[in-house]
């Protein structure tokens, strides 16, 4: 399956960066070009979270699950591409429900900064799939110098892991009380 | 929703959500990765270490140079401290680095001709087969003293190196072949030449110990350089150092301790300078006498020896091994010709550590006035002259990667093996130095990755809701 993972990603990857391009485009003009563009974003989106799961589904068939999750590499690799797919999904998401209004105010620029933070992510796995079929890049020596070298598995202490947990039910609470907000107003 | 609570609800998200992702990329890779004695795992604070290698030969003889840093000389194995009006071990050795200092540093060089194909590709990791000693799951002594070939007959008490072809299931240490295939393969050029210089057991009468890597690790034929100075019976040593030729009859555990033993003193009993012990002296507590008496090698263990001395200055070993091109005994020698072309692989063992808590090399081609990582030069003199050209070879800490774990499902590469593929093609020792960590708390890494995954997918999907629910609602969306 490895050859058709490598075709099947170019879908993602194209359309994401395209739409990244897109969304800070958008964050910086209010102009007729940048809503014109916009209002390409969310089929743009669409099509880049079905390609990316097609892509993990069949990158989740190259190696036996035994296989990859034993590897640094390949736990890398599916970490970042599900973290990918999640941030990608979330900015679809509310893009979606919340139409134009994503880029009033401050969130305009929480959209380009989650659109940036996808857009890195995507280049990480990228960067990683290609560190699994021997194709190296110097994005690698910019992650060790930044702290994490990609030969070592990222993962958290149980400590962060419970934090994160708390930060996460903080923020479906934060989502709650300013749907109950709406509600009341 | 008045703005500005939607503003500082986004304020509080971003910081929150900003929060972990720092919290995270500060703290990943902690917490699972430690020392574990009781699972026989220390980690070295440093993964690798340079080796620097010369090599020249003549018409008779060749020689091999090594260089590496060490903080101290390893130039004690293990010793018998009295304490107490008893004779106290020190040195037995335990995982990582001794907890008395003790145990000797080590160079080690295994030496192919191309009868073992895959050691020019996959190096030492060829010969690390199922069950063998000091990994975390290894085979029980008593079970390997009752296998009739292993235990019985070669009287190994643990599973040492050996090559994949000498059992019949790559995954069973036990599944040794019949002594009639042993033998053929033997005489085919089926094993490793074990070059293994020993800061105590062999370099103070200067020689190298001579192995060879086949079913097991074992000695060449003949006599070694060491053997023990222990007498189980009356639990106390059976020589001491002869007061008459060296004025004292112990050393001083202090002077041990302190590195105060010059290299060039006598700190080593030696066969004929030695006297037997006298259990009637008057020993104080700290008199300290080495557990090992060397002795001249004979027959096939006495091939390899130091050419000068081997010495530890400012901060480096400096270390030359010598032996005929043609030692006589091809069952236990790789026999080297002129223009012949070899593989090697290196090991170190320093800072008082054995077993597996050395470094080791990836695979080294050695050609005799032909292309190679390392170029043997010919000369036509006795002695070689030593240049300033050397071949760096990085050593890296392998951690616990067997053969048996390189041809299984859990390794992406084991297709690459079987089509031939060289180590160096999908690995570089930046690679294997943290993959041999990672195959020590496989199981545990494993869990808080999947847990890291989870809680990461969870953490965006929930900014995700409170993002969703902070955004002014368009009309009619």
């Amino acid at each position: 399956m490895a050859p058709y993972h490598v075709v099947l990603v170019h879908f993602p990857i194209a359309l994401w960066m395209t739409a990244t391009l897109v969304i800070l485009f958008r964050t910086l003009s209010d102009g007729p070009t940048a809503k014109l563009f916009d209002r390409a974003l969310v089929p743009l989106l669409s099509l880049g979270l079905l390609s990316g799961i097609i892509a993990f589904s069949v990158g989740l068939m190259v190696w036996p699950w035994e296989t990859i999750s034993a590897s640094a590499l390949g736990r890398n690799h599916v970490l970042t591409a599900s973290w990918t797919i999640a941030y990608w999904a979330v900015i679809l998401w509310v893009r979606q429900a919340r139409g134009e209004s994503v880029w009033d105010g401050l969130s305009r620029w929480v959209k380009a900064g989650l659109a940036s933070l996808g857009c890195g992510l995507l280049g990480i796995t990228g960067t990683l799939g290609g560190h699994l079929v021997g194709i190296y890049t110097d994005v690698s020596t910019a992650l060790r110098q930044l702290g994490w070298d990609v030969y070592t598995t990222f993962y958290v202490p149980d400590s962060t892991l419970i934090v994160l947990l708390l930060i996460s039910a903080l923020l479906v609470g934060i989502g709650v009380w300013a749907g109950r907000q709406k509600a009341a107003s | 929703m008045k703005h500005s609570f939607q503003r500082a609800g986004l304020i509080a998200a971003l910081s929150l959500f900003g929060g972990g992702l720092l919290l995270s990329w500060f703290t990943h890779g902690t917490g699972t990765v430690k020392d574990d004695p009781k699972r026989g795992i220390s980690i070295p604070q440093q993964l690798t270490v340079p080796l620097q290698v010369q090599a020249a030969y003549n018409d008779k003889d060749i020689f091999f140079r090594y260089r590496w840093p060490a903080a101290k000389p390893g130039i004690f194995h293990d010793v018998v401290v009295y304490e107490g009006g008893k004779w106290v071990r020190k040195g037995k050795g335990n995982p990582g680095p001794e907890k008395d200092g003790m145990h000797e540093d080590r160079v080690a060089m295994m030496l192919d001709d191309g009868s073992v194909p895959e050691f020019a590709r996959y190096g030492g990791y060829l010969a690390i087969g199922s069950g063998i000693a000091s990994f975390t799951q290894h085979a029980n002594g008593k079970e390997v003293a009752a296998q009739p070939h292993l235990g019985k007959k070669l009287k190994q008490e643990e599973v040492t190196k050996s090559l994949p072809e000498t059992r019949t299931d790559l995954n069973d240490w036990s599944s040794v072949q019949p002594e009639s295939t042993l033998q053929a393969q033997r005489q085919a050029g089926y094993f490793l030449d074990l070059w293994h210089w020993r800061g105590h057991r062999s370099n103070p009468i200067g020689m190298s110990d001579d192995q060879v890597i086949a079913e097991a690790r074992l000695g060449d034929e003949g006599k070694s350089s060491a053997t023990g100075n222990w007498d189980g019976k009356t639990n106390q040593p059976q020589w001491m150092f002869n007061p008459a030729k060296t004025g004292y009859k112990a050393l001083r555990w202090d002077d041990i301790q302190s590195n105060k033993i010059d290299q060039e003193s006598v700190y080593f009993l030696r066969e004929g300078d030695v006297v037997p012990f006298d259990p009637q002296a008057d020993w104080k507590d700290g008199d300290t006498l080495p557990r090992r008496l060397l002795r001249t090698p004979e027959g096939s263990m006495s091939d390899i020896a130091v050419q000068g001395k081997g010495r530890w200055a400012d901060g480096y070993w400096d270390v030359t091994l010598t032996r005929k091109l043609d030692t006589g005994h091809p069952l236990d020698d790789k026999i080297l010709k002129d223009r012949g072309a070899y593989a090697l692989a290196f090991a170190i063992h320093r800072m008082a550590t054995g077993a597996r808590w050395h470094y080791v090399s990836l695979p080294v081609s050695l050609g005799l006035e032909r292309p190679g990582d390392i170029v043997a030069t010919k000369f036509a003199t006795e002695q070689p002259t030593w240049g300033d050209k050397w071949t760096q070879v990085e050593l890296f800490y392998p951690g616990q990667v067997s053969w048996p774990h390189l041809n299984s499902r859990q390794h992406a590469g084991a297709p690459n093996i079987k089509k031939g593929q060289p180590v160096t093609t999908h690995h570089s020792v930046e690679q294997l130095k943290h993959y041999g960590i990672e195959a020590e708390f496989a199981e545990e890494i494993r869990r808080q990755w999947w847990l890291t995954l989870w809680a990461g997918v969870l953490m965006i999907l929930a900014f995700g809701v409170a993002f969703h629910q902070l955004v002014k609602r368009q009309p009619g969306a």
